[in-house]
């Protein structure tokens, strides 16, 4: 029997498409537009049809078809812009037609997918802007308030950025992309209790996140009273969900040269530089582990290496004269403390450093060894 | 337990319910538990049949039970229950139901009278005779069930002689239990065992004991001494067939020595054997109440309490089953598949150290293999003792097989990455694949989007697979591919956060506009 009612073809359409049978409701909305070709929503329900099927360009073709029928459809722009983002070396026809729909009415959607494209090419002032725009829109809208808070916080405004996912937060007190990063920029201003409890939350929701257990194992390591062995299970365990992630790799040996174990220090540590070969702390610390295993020379040639890969760092240049010194090249440390020094007086670094007493206390111990040594 | 082939599947007429409540079913062991701690698939992984891994292989968990299809179209549909028997540890054991060919052995030289000619020919004899005669009938009715294994003659004496004591032997009784269930006849099988528990009962401080039956006698040594398993991540083995079964036997014959004769209780073995046929009923809250009833009456027997445990165990209750193996190991200090089971539940809620004490426990009392070299290796390198670690996995591959030596290099890859090193994760991945193209974790883990689509087509209780392909075809933009194969994922693993996630961002695309 065949169908020659575009309405009945369009409802089985409808049904097909609700139960994800994609190929099927193409076909039959296909059919419904050869019965009925000026109909506007069918060859937009084709449309969408091939996108979900992933061929984007002919979806392309179809929308470009219907704009000639209703120019002044936000929906058509937004869909071909959708498809154009998925097509290589398109992303700036999709840029404009998501510019031309919310020129005809704002959308959360569009401006979401602006951003995307923006954050994507790092474009960060521009993309934020844009969920700028977005929020003055609907300025309840958590997921567009989260979008703005974490790319802040990209771009480095953590103030700004924690004032943004506090408001989600406010909406939706567990999303868990959220609260990772709010908490993430409370550890950063040292308050490791309070990230705790906003982890606290998170855990339920996603209790098998690695980086949510990353973050919780250095806010333990953080802490006043260090925790060692909190830390450290709470990192393994990160790194048992997320073998990649060299960052773990790195708080975990981090944590382990800090609980005075400098082997499995070294293990972590050189599966980080493995995974990670250009990051320098990652090398400071390797030398640090070698040297306390007593290889002097690989912990040298770890140090140089940090240096050569970053050296801006203060932090590389006192390691390295601490190492220096108690290899008993007093004239190496001294040059590479006045590094330090000079580095570290610059008001950035000063601020940075300041947070951590550590770093003065062993400077000044350096020197003084270095002093009665002269 | 058996492992129920390709015949036990489609003719299984025992089905109590096609869709059994929540938690009431060994086809469906993760609807009752909740999904958290060590027993959720994140961090520990599943076997083909979707259970969490226990520390030791035990037959017919290797293969999916009917009705367990996760990854198939129609869950319970005869064709997935099929397909899933095709692709267990030992494809398409189409053992038929009514024979018993497993206990086919060849009668020992020292058992036959004439050259050539058998012992005893069971098909010749007046059974109602023999019936007559208490003593000796049962001497004939174990040596036609261990000896001949002709279950039908077996019934026969056993019916005649059941009649002859006025159907109050329980001895007769489960005899009569035993072969009914190796005929495959259930019911039956079920109802003679418990009219046989409740003649032990009455018979009490009567008649304390009767008719030692010898069960011992006649379980050759190769049922017995397959080992231990043990597995590391995705490591898993397999025993011999008939093994538990087999081990029950010898522990209750053991322990009735040490048992007061007047204090003594039902049989072990019977309830043992009850307990059994309810578990291939598919009904594991019977069996593990039958369990518990026996267990406090027995105080000292291991047998009832590893019993119960492997319920556990089976169901996804693992907390209860940690219980009762540290139970066992304090009636039975070398229990290796207490020791297996507790080691692997240490190395999965995150402690290796104290698995690495049970997995050396293991070697020190003589119990080898690759499996067991390959766990402690890997129980090493979480520890962080990795000099350790290679060498155990380089034992590992020389004590390894072509069973074993697939999961061996896929472990000894999770080492490769551990330390960094992607190239040679990479050689030992390719390794595991060449030897076993089967091994989804493997294919999962090479991750080209090829090889995910074997992956997932392979093992379908890899969730990993199946996520993994999901978000590789959402990024493409395929989202018809994308739904199905996270709907696939959530099928083998429902708690899983992101694969959530992403069905609402897939059902949100869908209602947009």
């Amino acid at each position: 029997m065949k169908r020659c009612n575009a309405t009945t073809a369009t409802a089985d359409a409808v049904a097909d498409t609700a139960a994800w049978r994609i190929q099927e409701s193409l076909r039959l909305f296909q059919q419904a537009t050869a019965l009925n070709p000026h109909n506007v929503l069918n060859l937009k329900q084709v449309g969408r049809s091939l996108a979900l099927l992933g061929k984007h360009r002919q979806a392309v073709d179809v929308y470009q078809e219907a704009q000639k029928l209703s120019p002044d459809d936000w929906e058509l722009w937004y869909s071909r812009g959708l498809c154009l983002s998925h097509l290589k070396d398109q992303q700036d026809s999709a840029l404009e037609c998501f510019g031309c729909a919310n020129a005809i009415q704002p959308n959360d959607g569009t401006y979401i997918q602006i951003g995307q494209i923006l954050a994507a090419r790092d474009q960060l002032s521009a993309a934020i802007d844009n969920y700028g725009e977005a929020l003055q829109q609907s300025p309840e809208s958590p997921e567009l308030l989260t979008a703005l808070g974490l790319l802040l916080l990209r771009a480095g405004d953590s103030q700004r950025a924690f004032d943004q996912l506090g408001a989600s937060l406010l909406h939706e007190p567990r999303g868990a992309r959220a609260i990772l990063a709010a908490g993430s920029i409370i550890q950063d201003h040292g308050d490791h209790d309070a990230a705790l409890v906003k982890y606290r939350v998170a855990a339920v929701v996603e209790p098998h996140c690695p980086q949510l257990w990353n973050n919780i194992g250095m806010a333990f390591f953080g802490k006043q009273a260090r925790r060692y062995i909190a830390a450290i299970s709470c990192l393994s365990r990160a790194l048992y969900l997320a073998p990649f992630e060299w960052l773990t790799a790195h708080n975990l040996g981090l944590a382990y040269l800090a609980a005075g174990q400098a082997a499995s220090a070294f293990q972590h540590l050189s599966a980080a530089v493995n995974l990670k070969p250009d990051f320098a702390p990652s090398y400071m610390l390797l030398a640090v582990a070698l040297e306390r295993l007593q290889d002097p020379d690989n912990a040298r040639a770890a140090c140089e290496r940090a240096l050569q890969l970053d050296p801006r760092e203060p932090l590389v240049h006192l390691n390295c004269a601490v190492m220096l010194h108690n290899q008993g090249d007093g004239a190496g440390a001294a040059a590479r403390l006045a590094a330090f020094r000079e580095l570290s007086a610059e008001p950035e670094e000063a601020a940075r450093l300041a947070a951590d007493p550590e770093v003065e206390e062993a400077a000044a111990a350096l020197e003084l060894a270095l002093g009665q040594r002269g | 337990m058996r492992v129920q082939g390709v015949a036990d599947l489609l003719l299984d007429e025992n089905n109590v319910a096609q869709v059994a409540r929540p938690g009431t079913s060994l086809a469906r062991p993760a609807t009752g538990a909740a999904a958290s701690g060590s027993s959720s698939p994140a961090v520990r992984p599943m076997s083909t049949a979707g259970r969490p891994l226990t520390g030791f292989a035990r037959p017919g968990t290797g293969a999916a039970r009917p009705g367990t299809t996760s990854g198939g179209r129609g869950p319970g549909t005869a064709a997935g229950a099929v397909q899933a028997a095709m692709r267990g540890a030992k494809p398409g054991t189409a053992r038929p139901v009514t024979t018993s060919g497993r206990f086919v052995r060849l009668g020992t030289a020292s058992l036959a009278a004439e050259p050539g000619g058998p012992f005893i020919n069971a098909e010749r004899l007046d059974l109602r005779k023999y019936a007559a005669r208490p003593n000796l009938a049962r001497v004939l009715c174990d040596y036609i069930v261990y000896v001949d294994h002709n279950m039908r003659k077996a019934l026969e004496l056993a019916a005649a002689a059941t009649q002859a004591c006025g159907y109050e032997d329980w001895w007769w009784k489960a005899r009569l239990g035993k072969a009914y269930y190796q005929l495959g006849l259930l019911r039956d099988a079920e109802q003679q065992l418990a009219s046989s528990l409740r003649n032990q009962a009455r018979a009490r401080g009567r008649r304390p004991r009767l008719g030692a039956p010898s069960a011992i006698l006649f379980v050759g040594p190769d049922a017995r001494g397959s080992g231990v398993a043990g597995e590391g991540r995705m490591t898993d083995y397999a025993e011999g067939e008939g093994g538990c079964a087999a081990a029950a036997g010898a522990a209750s014959a053991s322990s009735r020595c040490r048992t007061d004769p007047a204090a003594a209780a039902e049989m072990v073995a019977t309830v043992m054997e009850l307990a059994k046929v309810h578990l291939r009923l598919d009904q594991p809250g019977a069996a593990l109440s039958l369990y518990g009833d026996a267990a406090p009456r027995q105080p000292w027997e291991p047998g009832l309490l590893l019993g119960a445990a492997r319920v556990h165990d089976a169901m996804g209750q693992g907390e209860e089953a940690l219980r009762l193996y540290q139970q066992v190991l304090s009636l039975d200090a070398s229990s290796v598949e207490a020791i297996a089971c507790l080691a692997s539940h240490h190395f999965y809620s995150g402690q290796p150290e104290v698995a690495l004490r049970y997995f050396r426990r293991l070697l020190q009392m003589g119990v080898s293999g690759a499996e067991l070299w390959c766990n402690t290796g890997l129980a090493c390198f979480y520890a962080g003792q990795i000099d350790m670690a290679l060498p155990c996995f380089e034992r590992a591959l020389a004590a390894a097989d072509d069973g074993a030596a697939p999961d061996v290099w896929y472990n000894l890859s999770q080492v490769a990455i551990g330390i960094g090193d992607a190239s040679w994760a990479q050689q030992c991945l390719r390794l595991a694949v060449s030897l076993e193209p089967g091994h989804a974790e493997a294919w999962n883990n090479l991750a080209a989007r090829s090889l995910l689509r074997t992956g997932c087509a392979r093992g379908p209780h890899v969730f990993e697979a199946h996520y993994n392909a999901a978000l590789l075809a959402w990024r493409r933009g395929d989202y018809q591919d994308a739904w199905e194969r996270v709907g696939a994922a959530l099928a083998a693993f429902p708690g899983h956060t992101e694969s959530q996630e992403l069905r609402r961002l897939l059902r949100a695309e869908l209602m947009a506009l």
